[in-house]
């Protein structure tokens, strides 16, 4: 086996890792980047940030008191690293609603809009 | 002219009475006002001013001829709740004297009356729909149904215009005589005050005559039952039956927001019986979202029958809402269908929303009325409340979502409509001092004077008050053969 062999070999290898990473988590190289914020935890849990972000401002036009640490800090503790879905389930179930962009949304997810305008 | 009884007015409740005692030994005697067709000068005597909140001209919001409001009435048609019969402590002046209980065995009769199929209402929701109920989670707003009356012999005829379809009935019938035409101007009493000596009639074409009925049913309308009553002052000032300044008081119409919401099915196109009247099982039907009796009590809440009106357009923002929701909560809205929610709506009851006489007079010389109209936040907050739990419920079922159209007074006034559906002026009470009427719609204190027709009505509910009002006046035709035995 030659030098010229092992190379084109590793590079061929190094292609295909690369190639079953794409294919296994395209997201993390569809998704969009943002600079990093103290809040990246919680933002993480939207998958559409942008989105999120047009009915947060709407929300906190009405909402001038909000504070991203404080609301991140109560988030983070309501959340508890459960999965999302489940938190806005529970929520509905026990009507912890608010309106936002007139539209009745769960208490949590509308936090997350108002931290991702802020952010 | 003595008849047993006269029935003054043929509208829906008249008629059905004059049907409901044929072929007995009662000599009745049916005074309409109207023709068998729409008169102008005719329709002129219901003119009248209006203060307060904007509602339709009171020559507007009614008909005066063969077969009264059902000339233009919808046909929807939906029975009264049970809560809606029962006293409720939150709810100032509410309740009927009888529980709802007491009119069932009377629906069937009026449901073949009004021509609205089998009786089968909210039974519906276990029925073989051509379509899909909207998923809710539990909770306290469910699919509820409305049944819409239609002409059997002409089923593209809706719905059943009460002159027209039973004025052939009306001739055939022995011990009915019909006047039309025939205007009553004045219940006049006896000089005891516990009786009505006679009735004063006039034409348009001026003849003026006199009827000594030995009983008489009222059967003019929600609004016009208070003024006769009202302008009935030659005896007692304050009028016939108003000692307690009951009569006129309590008026109460259906307010008809619309767009009141944006419902978001995730899912796609609704079914259609959502959207439009659709054929099931023998009835023409259409879905509503209603809330639960027992969910009114909980929350203290007026009834309403929000109803899709059509399909809407999302802005990007809404858009933006319903893709955050719908993906954070694990549901697929790429094909998601928006629609315009109206409903009808209870108002709570209020004294001062009331009609009184008004200086001015008609072409017959009686008083024209004033309207002052009300419709307070309360009603408002009410709804928004059974608007809010819908949202939850859709959220819940992970089926849809809701956006609240309306915030401010201003804003709900801009979009409301009325639902011509005249109630309360002669409200119904075992306690004389809180009702003009008593259970068997006998007017306290006079023995021979009825009252039939929605203004009885104590407490509203939110179904359309046509099929309620016709099952109470067969009630009603069931004690007067009692009376009369």
């Amino acid at each position: 086996m030659n030098r010229r062999t092992i190379v084109a070999g590793s590079a061929a290898g190094l292609a295909i890792v690369a190639a079953g990473a794409i294919a296994l988590r395209p997201d993390r190289l569809l998704r969009k980047r943002y600079p990093p914020t103290p809040y990246d935890d919680l933002l993480g849990l939207l998958t559409d940030r942008e989105l999120a972000r047009q009915i947060g401002r709407v929300y906190l036009s009405g909402h001038a008191n909000f504070t991203s640490a404080t609301a991140a800090g109560a988030l983070r503790k309501h959340i508890a690293h459960r999965p999302l879905e489940i938190v806005l389930t529970d929520e509905v179930a026990s009507g912890q609603l608010v309106e936002a962009a007139h539209w009745i949304m769960p208490e949590t997810l509308v936090g997350l809009c108002a931290l991702a305008a802020r952010s | 002219m003595t008849p047993d009884l006269a029935i003054v007015g043929g509208g829906p409740a008249g008629i059905t009475l004059a049907l409901a005692l044929a072929n007995t030994p009662i000599r009745i005697l049916l005074l309409e006002s109207g023709g068998f067709e729409f008169d102008a000068a005719t329709q002129d005597l219901y003119a009248g001013e209006e203060s307060g909140v904007r509602y339709i001209p009171l020559n507007g919001t009614r008909l005066r001829y063969l077969g009264g409001c059902s000339n233009h009435w919808g046909g929807w048609s939906r029975p009264l709740e049970r809560i809606d019969f029962e006293k409720r402590d939150w709810l100032r002046y509410s309740g009927w004297p009888f529980p709802r209980e007491e009119l069932e065995p009377y629906f069937p009769r009026a449901q073949a009356l009004i021509e609205a199929g089998p009786f089968l209402y909210d039974r519906l929701a276990k029925a073989n729909l051509p379509g899909t109920l909207l998923p809710l989670g539990p909770g306290g707003v469910y699919n509820s149904f409305f049944q819409f009356s239609r002409w059997k012999e002409n089923p593209q005829h809706l719905p059943t215009a009460f002159g027209h379809r039973y004025a052939d009935d009306l001739k055939r019938i022995a011990n009915l005589q019909t006047m039309l035409h025939a205007n009553v101007t004045g219940l006049r009493l006896a000089k005891d005050v516990r009786w009505v000596d006679r009735l004063d009639v006039a034409t348009l074409s001026g003849r003026n005559f006199t009827v000594k009925p030995r009983h008489t049913v009222v059967a003019c309308g929600g609004i016009e039952n208070a003024r006769l009553l009202l302008a009935s002052n030659d005896v007692v000032s304050t009028g016939v039956g108003n000692e307690n300044d009951l009569v006129g008081r309590f008026f109460a119409d259906h307010a008809i927001p619309r767009d009141t919401a944006t419902l978001v099915v995730f899912g796609g196109e609704i079914a259609g019986f959502y959207k439009a009247n659709a054929d099931v099982s023998g009835a023409r039907i259409r879905a509503a979202l209603a809330p639960t009796d027992s969910f009114r009590r909980d929350r203290k809440l007026l009834g309403s029958t929000p109803t899709v009106e059509q399909r809407v357009e999302l802005d990007a923002l809404d858009q933006a809402a319903v893709t955050t929701v719908s993906t954070a909560m694990g549901v697929d809205a790429s094909n998601a269908h928006a629609y315009s929610l109206g409903t009808g709506l209870e108002l709570a009851p209020d004294p001062e929303r009331r009609v009184t006489l008004d200086g001015v007079r008609d072409a017959l010389g009686m008083p024209r009325l004033k309207l002052h109209m009300t419709i307070s936040d309360d009603d408002l907050t009410s709804y928004r409340t059974t608007l809010t739990e819908l949202g939850r419920q859709l959220l819940a079922a992970k089926s849809g979502m809701l956006r609240m159209d309306r915030r401010t007074r201003a804003e709900w006034l801009s979009v409301m409509d009325w639902g011509n559906h005249h109630m309360g002026t002669t409200r119904m009470h075992d306690d004389a001092k809180q009702g003009v009427v008593d259970a068997n719609s006998q007017v306290h204190g006079l023995a021979n004077l009825f009252i039939a027709g929605s203004s009885v009505f104590p407490t509203y509910g939110a179904s359309n008050p046509t099929l309620n009002l016709v099952a109470l006046t067969l009630r009603l035709a069931d004690h007067l053969k009692g009376v009369f035995r």
